[in-house]
């Protein structure tokens, strides 16, 4: 256990006060986001996250947003401070997307916008969105053909938008400029300034309230007490080494299947994770450090199970070793990374589930499905405006299985871990020139286990008097979803993601990231993997294998070859002979 | 014959309330247990009470009463234990799994908790049946309805034995052709299945909640028809004069007709009331911020107004279930006089949720109760009189009490009696004191700033170890207290809220004669049903809103709306309305960016004339003419019973002034003042404690 004790200056009303302030103001700062956003990534899907500072700059408090961002805020905000040095102003907010600044990835921009209370910075309130556009040759930024970063669209490093309170046109203009859907991302830039801005305002109040003492000791108190917390779950692992490794797909484009390993070493309370990935690939899924951090900090939180909430105090007693520069999961200029929000990160994850489930078998819960979803863009006939987006809807995917429980349908992907939102299929249609016709569970999806994984998705689309591309990214359409405890899947194509483009009577199916384009009476249905499962599946209780059929989740041959259930189609009853016969349940 | 009174009947989950506020001022408050099998005994049981009160006949009561009120907890109740009926869901093919898919977010608080479950279903996936048939968002038709789908569903709902079946098609709020002609089609199906759609139930863009909204109006709207028949019933047969009017969640009236077929407008009944009663006992001091906690025998509900506005949520989740109609923002928890206290498996003494409910109730009630609750625990530490609670009804029996508590909690945990007692009441006072946090500080509110107005008849035994906790100074526990939901439904007023969406750019096709007449129909559907309710025109009131955005935007702003005919005028001010409300919410506006208008509604008000207030003695000085004796209590764990005097409620005057600590034995409720505070009686009967400075 930590020797930190409770800083006894601090009055236990006021630290609660202080703690509630600064979610509330972290959640207003999301309200804002959500309320005013434009595009549908940011005001139905969530995909951002909002995060406060203090002066060091340390993480004081991240809401539970998007993992794939919790990792990268971190050391991008202490890049953007050491940047600037002693040139950051009141009244400066400042900008930046680029990894080689510790961001993760470029379609995922980030403001930063420092609180100065009587000419002291004391905050920094820190907004990152995923923008539905960032330039570069392909709508939505997948570029599955960019061999080099410079061909994925725009890099921003750290810019002032606004010195010392004047907004920079010039600078604003040229970074709108080279977006498609234009008025899309200037709404949503503004969407960030308001967020930061509404944070500002809160915890000005906050300030004139309590002082910026009272305040300050009662933020190094949580974030003690959150280094307390995750210093207490790492020291009741037994000490010793482990370690894990996950596959990437194979992208097609000639690496063949890739592994990354990890070596986690668990010391009292203590935890180093190292990494060792291959070179990294002229393809799109290289990972910069930003982003690999946050990859690492979910295979922990994941197992930490720590409720919120969040702040830089839970990493003090973790040390990360990404490997060398120029590897897969520690890329450097000019490796091309768009993809890397997803995979890798994902399987980074996934390897470091894999070294702690050797430490404690019994804490840990099967893998998510990973992302596999399209972007959507095409000129939209009632207003003659260009339309882009990523669709969020097509990559929620199935829970993994815990120990507890089967996994939750519909509420992945990994990366995202819950936190997303797949939007309203009625506001999808307002915003955009399409006809959602399915957007539903998929049957036989889950992993197979004791506790069955969650089912994954489609999303079915057709868009409406205009030509659309539909662009893939991510993976979950080869190798499925990870399980735990022993569970191993029977049946596996239907586990599997991928990408359905039905013309006419033909179905053309993909399970690599592709772009094409379709017409109005043509559709592109997209399917994402389910959850791994939990344990020895022939062991799951007969009567949640037939109210799976009964509810058409499982189908009866997946009952068959998954839980080696033999059911009558007629009566939905099991045929005991038959199944003895199968001889698969113990 | 004249009308006399008002009558507020509060169905809780242990108690019914009564109050029946005589209409010249004063105002008289009883109780009788609950009895949820069949609400009328109960209610029944109560007008006996009255009727020997007053001396009075039950049917001459009701005949002078000009309204009789009920708030209810059958539907929430029904939520809860998930007791609505067997149902089946129409929707468009290929979105069945909506409702189960729910936006595929899991809450925020549990991102990494692998224990929690998923909502459970109200409709299994089988009973959730895909018609085919489109709708776009401009209302026209793709693809036809499916009527073959629909009789077969039909026959597959029947064959099931559903009892309800909600219809939810994409776009019904658009163009809600399918939706009628698949209700029609399954009234003929299924005659006496409960059928409501969409459109009809949350008319307004987004098929998530609007799905949801109805598939809980169709699990509930059954359970809530039996109830509004027997209680309509049961007071036509004694006289009333007016349908008896119910209350709903958006803090108003409703008749019985309009909520048979609308469990879901009453889902939060109960507790909604409670802040018009909490700003009705404040403002003679001069107070608006306020939070109301109402402890009864189950549960602990939480309001907080501020500046005397009351959040009002639309499309939240509830009990995990998204509801879009308009409800008061209630938080609740389980805690209340009948708590359950167990020691758990690590060896932890808990608190709830686990209620004794009113049957058996706490074990010192003697029906048949054998594990320990708060009111046992209070019993035991001296503030409820062993001799006479509940207007002297039911007599306590401590020894039964600290027999429960000794072989559960004291034993178990290898401590005193008396120290098991005080740990039961110290562990619910922390779980309340929690639940006060999230509505308060977790909202950004320093709880400081607020007074505590205290409801339910368990909260005055609590309620200043509750204020102390929080660092509130000042708490209001007016003498209807234990009643004060009950009080708050004969202060309000009718009130039906009806929404509309009509989308349209307000730049360049602004429609301002459609816009007027959507606003026109809906107010005279509203003025329509009030009129029916036996309203004047005069006692009508409207107020107008509109939902505004920047285009491109998908959550809007609400606006208020002056009534009477939009103009050009009228639009200009609407635009500089939303530019200013948005800059207010979010720090910026785009006042050169074009705006769109999406929903409207009009809440139609029909005034009720409040009762006047009580009259009571000025004091003279002498509190001494209340004082009962002294009694035995213990106030902290220090294990050290302190003698307190003990006051008669009905005795004390205006301005009768008492140090802590000391306790206040009213009929219904029991007030005590810790050492370190001081209570007044106020003239508007009233008590005010303070803490000492």
């Amino acid at each position: 256990m930590s020797s930190a004790a409770t800083s006894s200056s601090v009055d236990p009303i006021t630290l609660a006060v202080v703690r509630g302030a600064l979610e509330t103001t972290q959640r207003e700062m999301t309200l804002t986001l959500e309320k005013t956003g434009r595009s549908s990534v940011f005001n139905l899907a969530h995909d951002y996250s909002n995060a406060l500072f203090d002066h060091l700059p340390e993480m004081i408090l991240q809401g539970q947003d998007i993992p794939i961002h919790l990792g990268s805020l971190i050391p991008a905000m202490k890049a953007i401070a050491d940047y600037f040095g002693d040139d950051i102003h009141e009244g400066d907010v400042i900008y930046h997307n680029d990894p080689a600044y510790k961001g993760s990835h470029i379609l995922d921009c980030c403001m930063y916008k420092p609180v100065f209370y009587r000419g002291e910075l004391v905050f920094w309130t820190v907004c990152k969105g995923h923008l539905t556009d960032i330039g570069g040759p392909v709508p939505a930024g997948y570029n599955p053909e960019a061999k080099e970063i410079y061909a994925e669209g725009l890099r921003i490093p750290p810019v002032k938008l606004w010195e010392k309170g004047k907004r920079r046109e010039d600078v604003i203009n040229l970074l709108l400029t080279n977006m498609r859907a234009r008025r899309d991302q200037e709404g949503d830039l503004n969407a960030q300034y308001g967020a930061c801005r509404v944070g500002e305002r809160n915890l000005l109040a906050l300030l004139d309230k309590y002082g910026v003492k009272a305040v300050r000791d009662c933020i190094d108190e949580l974030k003690h007490m959150a280094d307390r917390h995750m210093r207490s779950l790492i020291g009741s692992i037994p000490d010793g080494v482990y370690s894990g490794e996950a596959q990437l797909e194979d992208a097609g484009h000639g690496f063949g299947t890739l592994t990354i390993q990890t070596r986690v070493e668990i010391s009292g309370d203590e935890v180093h994770i190292a990494v060792q990935s291959p070179p990294q690939v002229p393809y799109f899924i290289n990972s910069y450090e930003g982003n690999s951090m946050s990859g690492i900090y979910l295979g922990l939180m994941m197992f930490a199970e720590v409720p919120p909430p969040y702040n830089e105090g839970l990493y003090r007693c973790v040390t990360v070793d990404l490997g060398p520069k120029g590897t897969l999961c520690n890329a450097e200029e000019p490796a091309p990374h768009v993809n890397c929000t997803t995979t890798p990160m994902e399987t980074l994850t996934d390897a470091v589930r894999k070294a702690l489930e050797q430490a404690a078998p019994d804490r840990v819960a099967a893998s998510w499905g990973h992302a596999s979803g399209i972007n959507i863009a095409g000129r939209d006939p009632r207003t003659g405006e260009e339309y882009v987006t990523m669709v969020l809807a097509s990559i929620i995917s199935g829970a993994g299985a815990t120990k507890h429980m089967d996994g939750w349908h519909a509420c992945g992907p990994l990366c995202c871990f819950g936190a997303l939102s797949s939007g309203d299929v009625e506001l999808l249609e307002y915003s955009y020139p399409i006809v959602i016709h399915r957007y539903g569970l998929v049957r036989d999806s889950g992993g197979a286990g004791f506790y069955r994984g969650g089912s994954g998705t489609v999303w079915e689309v057709e868009p409406l008097d205009h030509e659309m591309t539909v662009i893939g990214f991510g993976e979950g359409r080869q190798l499925p979803t990870l399980g735990a405890g022993g569970a191993v899947n029977g049946e596996l194509d239907s586990k599997l993601g991928r990408l359905q483009i039905q013309r006419g009577d033909e179905l053309e199916v993909h399970r690599e990231n592709v772009m094409t384009t379709i017409q109005p009476g043509e559709r592109a249905a997209n399917i994402n993997p389910g959850g791994g499962g939990f344990g020895n599946p022939m062991q799951r209780p007969q009567e949640s294998v037939l109210n799976d059929v009964k509810n058409g989740l499982v189908s009866i041959e997946g009952a068959a070859l998954d839980y080696g259930l033999v059911i009558d189609p007629n009566t939905l009853e099991i045929n005991e002979a038959a199944t003895t016969e199968l001889g698969k349940r113990a | 014959m004249r009308t006399q009174y008002r009558l507020g009947i509060d169905a809780g989950g242990t108690f019914t309330d009564f109050v029946l506020a005589d209409l010249d001022g004063g105002v008289r408050l009883y109780k009788s247990p609950s009895t949820p099998e069949d609400g009328t005994k109960a209610i029944r049981a109560g007008l006996e009470q009255i009727s020997a009160d007053l001396g009075k006949s039950i049917e001459d009561i009701i005949a002078q009463c000009d309204l009789c009120i009920n708030g209810t907890t059958v539907a929430l109740n029904a939520l809860i234990e998930k007791k609505g009926v067997k149902m089946g869901l129409l929707c468009t093919e290929g979105h069945e799994d909506s409702i189960e898919i729910r936006l595929g977010h899991k809450e925020e608080g549990y991102r990494y908790d692998s224990a929690y479950p998923p909502a459970q279903m109200l409709v299994p996936r089988h009973l959730r049946r895909p018609i085919k048939g489109r709708i776009l968002a401009d209302g026209s038709e793709k693809e036809t309805l499916d009527e073959r789908a629909i009789v077969e569903a039909a026959k597959y709902f029947r064959d099931e034995g559903v009892e309800s079946v909600a219809v939810s098609f994409l776009w019904s709020v658009r163009n809600p052709e399918h939706e009628r002609r698949a209700k029609a089609l399954l009234e003929q199906e299924l005659p006496g299945v409960f059928i409501c759609t969409g459109s009809e139930v949350y008319p307004q863009v987004r098929e998530y909640t609007r799905t949801s909204t109805t598939i809980i109006n169709a699990y509930l709207s059954p359970v809530m028809a039996r109830y509004v028949s027997k209680i309509d019933d049961f007071f036509a047969s004694l006289g009333a004069r007016y349908p008896v009017r119910y209350f709903q969640s958006n803090g108003g009236l409703a008749v019985g007709s309009a909520m048979r077929g609308r469990a879901v407008n009453a889902i939060n009944s109960g507790p909604a009331s409670a802040p018009q009663a909490g700003l009705f006992c404040a403002k003679p001091f001069g107070v608006d911020n306020i939070i109301t906690v109402d402890m009864g025998g189950t549960s602990f509900d939480i309001t907080l107004t501020r500046e005397g506005q009351t959040n009002l949520n639309k499309n939240i989740d509830f009990l995990r279930y998204r509801i879009g109609v308009p409800m008061i923002q209630v938080e609740t928890l389980g805690a209340g006089g009948g708590s359950i206290a167990s020691v758990d498996d690590y060896g932890m003494l808990q608190v709830g949720p686990e209620s004794a409910g009113a049957n058996p109730g706490p074990v010192c009630y003697g029906k048949g109760g054998t594990r320990p609750t708060v009111t046992d625990a209070n019993l035991v530490l001296g503030y409820l009189n062993p001799d006479a609670v509940l207007g002297g009804q039911i007599t306590l029996d401590r020894a039964a009490a600290e027999k429960a508590i000794r072989e559960h909690i004291a034993e178990p945990l290898g401590i005193s009696v008396e120290k098991a007692a005080y740990g039961i009441s110290m562990i619910v006072n922390l779980n309340m004191v929690n639940g006060i946090r999230r509505v308060s500080i977790e909202r950004g509110y320093d709880p400081r700033d607020f007074a505590l107005v205290c409801a339910g008849g368990a909260a005055g035994m609590h309620i200043a170890a509750l204020a102390e906790e929080m660092g509130i100074k000042e708490v209001l526990i007016p003498k209807v207290a234990s009643g004060l939901c009950a009080f708050g439904q004969t202060i309000s007023d009718v009130k039906y809220n009806y929404l509309a969406t009509n989308p349209m750019r307000l730049d360049v096709e602004a429609d301002l004669s459609g816009l007027n007449s959507s606003f026109h129909e809906l107010e005279d559907k509203g003025r329509t049903h009030l009129l029916g309710d036996g309203f004047n025109d005069a006692d009508i009131g409207i107020e107008r809103s509109v939902e505004m955005r920047y285009v491109g935007q998908i959550h809007e702003c609400t606006v208020p709306v002056a009534t009477g005919v939009i103009d050009q005028a009228g639009l200009e001010q609407l635009l500089a309305c939303f530019h200013q409300r948005h800059e207010q919410l979010y720090s910026y506006a785009e006042p050169h960016n074009p705006v769109e208008l999406v929903n409207l509604e009009s809440t139609l008000t029909a005034r009720v004339t409040k009762p006047a207030q009580p009259k009571i003695t000025q004091s003279d000085g002498n509190e001494e003419r209340a004082l009962v004796g002294p009694r035995d209590m213990l106030f902290d764990d220090s294990g050290g019973w302190m003698s307190a005097p003990v006051y008669q409620g009905g005795l004390l005057r205006a301005g009768d002034c008492i140090q802590g600590p000391a306790l206040i034995e009213e009929p219904t409720t029991t007030i005590v003042v810790r050492p370190g505070w001081k209570v007044q009686l106020e003239a508007s009967n009233c008590y005010r404690l303070l803490i000492n400075a």
